[in-house]
């Protein structure tokens, strides 16, 4: 094994139990019994590095959002109670519950906008448009978007 | 046993093996995932600005604090169907996401958990576009 394989280079690996058995243990024998291997993580592995706190944190922003989504669908829902029976939601439990929704929805909002300069490829040229370009793109058009929408549902109830 | 030990390792006939070429459900998934990830990032926190703090505490007028200016705005059928795509979408995006929380904390049986969460997901949409398009 003295040889390096070169780029590109196809090699043909058999694997089966004709050839005698490799020193990296990846050929099968055949009076082996197939190893499974169970799920042994801890349930709080979560728990043992902030990166993976934080990776939790992220992905669970996504049930305030739902969370609020639900209680904007029970306004509309209320709507059915006519001009005269309609009731926003005004509590103070309601700011509240909005203003944690408002900032892990925020939280979203950052973290998935950072990410976009990792996933997305524009081809510009012979390259890709830099990441950090696609990342303050992103940020701008949040921006332009919370002014528009914010704008547009405070001009509807004025 | 003995059939098994004769053949390759990963030759495609165990019972965790994936199927050859792309699996385009979850290509499907993933891309449903992202869009409704990237709409959410834009425009959900505005709508909780306004419409869950600075409405209700009286700071700037919204469109839902008063039943002509909702109801006027929600005849629009425009904003019906803009509001169907946020619902659709922030519900999709808790199903998936959920799905593969629930997944990497140990819990088995991905499948019944995601027909579950995509489930309600697709009946929390279908109750939006029922309240958005039947209104008085």
């Amino acid at each position: 094994m003295s040889d390096r394989i070169g780029a590109g280079e196809v090699v043909e690996v058999r694997l089966d139990s004709e050839r005698p058995s490799s020193p990296d243990g990846a050929v099968a024998t055949q009076h082996r019994p197939p190893r499974t291997y169970p799920y042994r993580q801890p349930f709080t592995w979560w728990l043992r590095r902030r990166g993976y706190l934080l990776y939790m944190i992220r992905e669970l922003t996504a049930v305030p959002i739902a969370v609020w989504m639900v209680l904007f669908l029970i306004e509309i829902a209320r709507l059915r109670q006519g001009a005269g029976g309609y009731q926003p939601l005004a509590s103070p439990a309601f700011v509240v519950v909005s203003l944690i929704c408002l900032v892990f929805a925020l939280w979203h909002t950052f973290t998935f906008l950072n990410l976009a300069g990792l996933i997305m490829r524009i081809p510009l040229g012979d390259r890709n448009l830099p990441a950090r370009t696609i990342v303050r793109g992103a940020f701008v058009a949040f921006v332009v978007a919370t002014a528009v929408v914010a704008g547009l549902i405070i001009w509807g109830g004025a | 046993m003995s059939s098994h030990a004769d053949e390759p390792l990963g030759s495609g006939h165990g019972r965790f093996a994936p199927r050859p070429g792309p699996n385009r459900l979850q290509g499907l998934l993933w891309a449903g995932f992202a869009n409704a990830a990237v709409l959410a990032a834009l425009v959900v926190p505005a709508h909780i600005l306004v419409q869950g703090v600075l409405g209700p505490l009286g700071i700037a007028p919204s469109f839902d604090r008063r039943y002509s200016t909702f109801a006027a705005a929600l005849s629009d059928p425009l904003i019906k169907i803009y509001l169907l795509i946020v619902f659709a979408g922030t519900f999709y995006l808790c199903a998936h996401r959920v799905r593969y929380l629930v997944h990497e904390l140990g819990v088995h049986g991905k499948l019944t958990v995601g027909l579950a969460l995509y489930g309600l997901a697709a009946i929390g949409t279908v109750v939006a576009a029922y309240l958005l398009f039947t209104l008085p």
